[in-house]
Parts: C-alpha cells; structure tokens; sequence
C-alpha cells in the first residue's frame, strides 16, 4: 500500500498479473511499465476518479493504487516515498549477475 | 551406495509431489483466466510459496532440515537462470528465494523443482512451514542424534494436513539434537531439543511459544521430556489447541506465542495434555519400523579414515594468514577425527548477504562433489555448510571457495550479518537492509580485525517482521519509516545460543542511514576497550550494561 | 446457497430437517444444529445418534477452526450424521473438507459441483491419516516392506 504522503499529485499504479511487473495507467486507459507515460491526476478529485479507473482495468492487474509524485518544471514526475522510487528505479545496489562467481 | 544420506523421496513422494504441481498449475489457470479473484488466489499461492513482491513475484522454495544434494543445488542453480535473473536468496529459515519470478512461469518452476524432489510447499502462508534444523546435524561433534529424521517425519504429517491448513497465523518449527542449538529453537512457534534423560532415553523438549516479530518472546516449555514415538501425536494436539483457540481477530496477536501468553502456559499445557491423551495412542504414534526406515535413510556416509593431523595444512597454517585464520573461524569440529565441517561464507565484503549466483551454486555443487560426499546444507546464517571434509582436503578445499568469493573467513564475526532483503525488494519492508549491511561490511572487511574483534553478531531487519532477526543480534539493527526516511534502531544483547537465549534491548533514538557505521564501530570500540580477556561483545555487555555503549554512540553520533 | 453433494454434480434440493444455532438447538433439541465455530460441542454427545445434520460454519474461508470441529466430531465423538460446511466454502478447499469428514457444503462458486466430483482424485497420496480412512503413506510403506519380506520368506 501506499505511504501515508499527502501530495496532490498522484498516478495509478500496480503489479501486472501475468509476471508482477510495475505498471501505471496511462492517459488511453492501459497499463505500461513505462513510468513517464503515466496519467498524472492534479487534485483529489482527479485522484479518486483516476483509482476508479484502475479498479474499472484491473483484470490483468493485481491492487491498483495512488502513488503520491512530484513535477518538475519540464514535466518530469518523480514519486515521493523511497518505496515508490524503488518500484520505479529498481534495486537500490547492483545483484549479482548470473555468470559471476565474486560479487563486484 | 544410495545416492544421498538422506531422505530419499520414493514413488508415494513423487506421486505426491506431481499432484500438487498439477493442482497449482490449475490455481494459476484459474487466476490468470479470471476464474479466481485475487482475494481467492492469494492465500493458494502463497501456501505454494509464491509473494508478489515490489517488483515481481518471489518464489520461496523450501530445504527441508536444509539439506541439499549437489543433484539439488545444480537444479536450482537451473531454475534461476531459466525462470529468474540467475541468482537466488538463502534465508534464515534455510530456503531459497528467487526474486524474479513471473506468474505464467510459476507452474513450470515448480514442475522442474520436483524433478529433483523438491517444492515450495507451505513456504508460506498460515500453514506448518518448512522444519528447520541445526545445520550441522550429522555431522557435529556434540551432536546427541540427528534432528533431521524428525523433521522429515515432521514435513511428510504437515504436509497438506487437511486439518491445519487454515491456522489463525504460520507455524515454524526447529529442531536440534545438540546441547549447543544451532536451531534457535526458543524463538519458534514449537521448539524441539533433542536430550538424553537420566534415565538414558533419548526423546524431546518441547518449548512453545517463542518468535521474534512485533512481539519477541523467548517459548516456554510445555513438557520437558516427550518420548520420540509420540512426536506427531502431541503436535497434532498442540495443533490443535491452537487451530481453535489461536486469536484470529487481529494478525498481530494470532501466533501460537500470544495464545500462550494469554492462557498462560500452565493452562496452556492443560489443554495440550488434555488432546494429547486422547492423540496419543492413535495411529499418529509412531511404529518402530516407521522410525527405522526414515532413521535408515540418514545413516551418515562411510567416511573412511583419514589423517587428523596433516603436515601440509601445519605448513600452509604458518604460511597463508587468511588461511590460518578461514581454518579458525570457518571450519567447525567434525564427529570424525581426520574431518572438519566447512562453512561456505556468503557474505564476501561488500555483498548482499545471502545471495548466490547460478555459477556460484554450480560451484559449491562441484565442490560438494569432489570433497564433501555430494551434500550441502543451509544454516540460518544465511551461509552454504560442506558437512564432511577431510582435513586433508582443506587447503583445496579453501582454494576453490576462494575462487567462487565464498572463503571469506568471517563465519560468526562482525561482517558474517544475517540481513532480510528490505525495502529493495519487500512489500513489507519500511526501510532498506542489503545497502546497511554492505557499508557495514565493507568498513570492516580487515580479516585480522574481524578476527581481533571476535564473535560479534550483527542482524538487520526491515520492518518489525524481523525476518532478519534483529531481537536476536548482539548488534540489531531495525530499519523503521519516519516521514518518508529511513531510520534504523540499534539493540544490543540479544543471543540465541541455548540457554542464553536473550532479546536484545533498543539504546536510544533511530539514526540515520549515514550514520550506522559510525555507531557500529563506536559500539565496536567500546567493547575493545572494556574487554576482559577471552570475552567476547555480548558477554562484555552483559557484565557492563548499555550505559558505555549509547554513551559512546550518541556522544559520537 | 446452493447445496452439493457427492454423487451429484448439479446442486441438490435442501429437503432435510432446518439446522438451528446451538443455543435455540439446546432449548428444544431436534435433528440438526448449526454451530459456530467457537462453540464448544460435548452437549451435543448424549444427541448424537439422533441428529441427522450438523453444519458447520466458514465465516471466511481462511478462519480454519470448523475443520478441527469436523474432526472432532468424526473421530471422537463418533457423529456418523450429514456433516454440512456452510458460509465462504471454495472449491480448493474441498480437499481438506473431505478429509476432515464433511460431506455437503453450501457454496456460491461457479463449477463447484464438478470440482467435488473430482476433489477425491486430486491427490492419489496422504501423508496423515483423518476422517476419510485413508491410509497414510507411512502405512503403506510398511505394508508393502513386509508384503515382500514375506514373500522373500517364502
């Protein structure tokens, strides 16, 4: 579940059913892994709506909820808890790769 | 010669395990048609092992009393490259986590995985999990008799046992059959230790009660002395009692530990012998013939024999510091004269604590084979352990685990850390744990300090799950959330060597993430100070108390 | 609710005697009682070979005490009347229901009515004996070591 951060900024988020990747709802109403085309909704009442949306599209995805972001000047979104960051970036340190026999 | 020494999975095994398989095939198919709703879904996969996790799906496949055949290792080592990013997570209750998995794969990961007789079955879940075990069982010096055939007797009753399979919470079990627990038996739901009575009967103590979590308690025992063949018949009673009166109306307050701390443990024992005399002469007594053939299955290896003292080792002792001090720190004493057990470290400096790579595992596998009779276990210390080693073969033995990046001679010392896998990865995480424990670990990489400074136990939790067991840790280290940044707790005292067992005690504020090292090395620091000889951290802080210790970290900090 | 049991895959008609909650049940005892699954069941015993229907309760299909119940009730009580699983029943339970001696069960579930009438096929194996008399692999290993150490005998 999400952080308790209040922003005003929110996009729709989940894990995709098939193989648990990170997805967003886009504008057009699908989900893409890419976080960038996510819909961004700009008050409350855009967040709920954009919820019901995900929840109406849920069938190939599991729990869809809001995660609270912030905007650059050019329109860049980034989300606010370190949680969220990570589902966006990935690990936080470099794993181990499947060939290697010493971790670098 | 068998082909392993120990369980060997017969036809009614096989048959089994191919059943279950084709019913989770038919779970997912459900789920991915629509047929079940995630809320149905959930609890059938995860009763397979399977999380959805930040950013996948995690399967968590099950050692059973940690024991691997290089058969095993190699499959696994195949299953990660096939179906995840190549590596794995060996955790503190002897599985293996695979992190990437997806759900359309799932089915077919654990089809592979019974082709060598192993599954991820009860994982998790509120059902009895994968029995845990001293890791060195048959093969340790001080060693009564090995837990492991208790524990197979314990997984074939668990497993999909019709009657607990909905408990109020999970249920884990450990068991030891030495003196020194290596099981950590008085934090788990039902601990069992293994001891001779005056009478010279050999049979179980069964201590109830205990986890770490939310609310760390240190079990009880329930009845000092248990006879072997009435093993299953009293677990079906305790079971039982807890099936019904176990708390379901709130998940914080539903482990076997709360019920006890409620009754009491007197009453508790009550109710246990009260459905115990009505069990105990059931079927689930357990025939002697019964007992012999899985007893029969773990007859250890023929080690013939071999020189306790080698020459070349002498030599080599005096010549390779590193080795000298591998051989102090990362080989144990063998029940054998001529043996040694090896602990493969997985915790070279500055990696995530844990892990191995496909190659790794192939690796160790080869090892197994050549020098340690095909067999390979999995200790709680999140560690790889090479059960039978002939001194003489030690020297090669170090060379190709310092090839893999796993002879890091640091096995119970400050960087050996036990980390669960934290925000990185974990839905329930509030806080990062792989990224303290590599700064950690690598401040204090120098061997000879390591060893300078001893025995030193760190564990690092994510949130107060505590799958990293940090109530535990003579050092703990629990990461919290405070608005959106992370913080990280620090306790200190916690044991779980048998009859120390202790909870360790919080020292003051959270620090920041930037800020662990510095106050590890000032809790180091104090205790250099105010040794005594031959004492190691938690036996100084015991004697001294906490005062030095914040005074010193948060006059620092 | 629809009503299943074995033998028919289609849902059955409920023509039997109307389970009351134990407390009214107690009051004027009849053939069937309804019982939560926290209440506690031994003033039953001196009714047993009179009841005909016992249903008991799945207030979600996680909360697993009816299944001790059950047991209970087959194994130590030696109820051998209708034992009827009622609230959130789902057909992946259904193995372990069967096991434990119940044998109707209420259910909303699509396809419920053919996944009962395989439920018994899924696992040709158990490793624990319960209610259904099957024998545990631990049984049938023992027989058949002694089956062919007596056949060596001979």
């Amino acid at each position: 579940m999400a952080k308790n951060l209040t922003g005003d900024l929110t996009v729709a988020s989940a894990n995709r059913l098939s193989d648990g990747v990170v997805v967003f709802l886009d504008d057009s109403g699908h989900w893409t892994s890419k976080f960038e085309r996510a819909a961004v909704a700009r008050d409350k009442r855009a967040s709920e709506i954009l919820l019901e949306r995900a929840k109406a599209e849920a069938f190939s995805v599991v729990d869809p909820f809001l995660v609270a972001v912030s905007q650059d000047d050019d329109g860049t979104i980034e989300p606010l808890s370190l949680r969220e960051k990570i589902r966006v970036s990935g690990l936080t340190f470099q794993a181990i790769a499947a060939e290697a026999v010493r971790y670098a | 010669m068998p082909d392993t020494y120990f369980y060997r999975y017969d036809d009614f095994d096989r048959t089994l395990l191919s059943e279950r398989v084709d019913q989770f095939r038919d779970q997912v198919r459900r789920r991915l048609s629509g047929e079940l709703t995630e809320e149905q879904f959930k609890p059938l996969r995860l009763t397979n092992g399977l999380y959805l996790q930040l950013h996948a799906y995690m399967l968590r496949i099950a050692i059973p009393y940690g024991t691997l055949s290089t058969k095993q290792l190699r499959k696994l080592a195949e299953i990660a490259r096939k179906y995840d990013r190549g590596y794995g997570h060996f955790t503190t209750r002897q599985n293996l986590q695979l992190n990437w998995i997806k759900l359309e794969d799932a089915p077919d990961a654990v089809a592979a995985l019974a082709e060598v007789d192993m599954h991820a079955i009860q994982t998790s879940g509120n059902v009895i999990r994968n029995t845990t075990a001293d890791h060195f069982a048959g093969a340790a010096a001080d060693e009564i008799e090995d837990p492991r055939i208790w524990c197979e007797m314990i997984r074939q009753w668990s497993t999909l046992h019709p009657e607990f399979s909905f408990l109020p919470r999970k249920f884990k079990i450990a068991i030891t059959g030495s003196p020194n627990d290596r099981a950590a038996v008085r934090v788990h739901d039902v601990g069992l230790r293994l001891w001779r009575n005056p009478e010279g009967q050999v049979g179980f103590e069964v201590i109830v009660g205990g986890g770490l979590g939310r609310t760390p308690i240190i079990g009880k025992t329930l009845r000092e002395f248990l006879p072997k063949e009435d093993l299953l018949a009293y677990l079906e009673a305790v079971l039982r009692v807890y099936n019904r009166y176990g708390r379901r109306d709130n998940i914080y307050k539903a482990r076997i530990k709360i019920l006890v701390h409620e009754l009491g443990v007197d009453k508790m024992r009550e109710e246990v012998e009260a459905e115990f005399a009505s069990t105990r002469d059931s079927a689930l007594k357990l025939d002697p013939q019964t007992i012999e053939a899985i007893t029969s299955q773990f007859a250890p290896p023929p080690l013939p024999h071999r020189p306790a003292m080698v020459g070349a080792v002498e030599a080599l002792k005096i010549e390779d510091r590193d080795f000298a001090l591998w051989l102090k720190s990362n080989t144990a004493p063998h029940r054998m004269a001529g043996y040694r057990i090896v602990t493969a470290s997985l915790k070279p400096a500055g990696a995530p604590p844990g892990d191995a790579s496909a190659a790794q595992m192939d690796g160790v596998a080869d090892i197994a084979d050549a020098y340690s009779w095909g067999e390979v276990r999995v200790s709680h210390e999140q560690n790889l352990v090479l059960p039978h080693v002939a001194i003489e073969d030690l020297p090669a033995v170090y060379a190709v685990l310092s090839k893999l990046g796993f002879a890091e001679a640091n096995v119970g010392k400050i960087t050996d850390i036990i980390a669960c896998p934290g925000l990185d990865y974990c839905a329930l995480a509030n806080a990062r744990s792989i990224p303290v424990a590599q700064s950690l670990s690598n401040h204090f990489s120098n061997l000879a300090r390591q060893h300078d400074i001893g025995d030193l136990k760190v564990k690092i939790s994510g949130c107060i799950n505590a799958c990293g067991h940090h109530h535990v840790g003579h050092i703990g280290i629990l990461g919290v959330d405070k608005n959106g940044v992370e913080l990280y707790q620090i306790s200190l005292g916690g044991d779980v060597d048998f009859g120390k067992t202790s909870l360790g005690e919080i020292i003051g504020p959270a620090v920041g993430a930037d800020e662990i090292v510095e106050a590890v090395d000032a809790l180091v620091a104090t205790y250099l100070e105010r040794r005594r000889e031959g004492e190691r951290f938690v036996e100084t802080y015991r004697r001294i108390g906490a005062e030095p210790f914040k005074e010193r970290v948060y006059g620092a900090v | 609710m629809a009503l299943y049991r074995e033998g028919h895959i289609a849902p059955i008609d409920d023509d039997g005697p109307v389970a009351l909650p134990l407390a009214e049940w107690l009051q004027a005892p009849t053939q069937a009682v309804a019982l939560a699954n926290t209440d506690q069941f031994n003033a039953l015993r001196t009714h047993l070979g009179r009841l005909k229907l016992i249903a008991l309760n799945f207030p979600k299909y996680t909360d697993g005490r009816a299944y001790s119940q059950a047991r209970l009730l087959r194994g130590r009580l030696g109820y051998r009347g209708e034992l009827r699983a009622t609230g959130q029943v789902l057909l992946d339970q259904l193995p372990f229901m069967l096991r434990c001696g119940f044998d109707s069960f209420e259910s909303e579930q699509a396809g419920f009515g053919a996944a009962l009438a395989r439920a018994r096929t899924l696992f040709s194996v158990v490793y624990q004996g319960a209610e259904d008399d099957r024998l545990p692999a631990s049984l049938l290993r023992l027989k058949r070591r002694n089956a062919s150490e007596k056949l060596a005998a001979e």
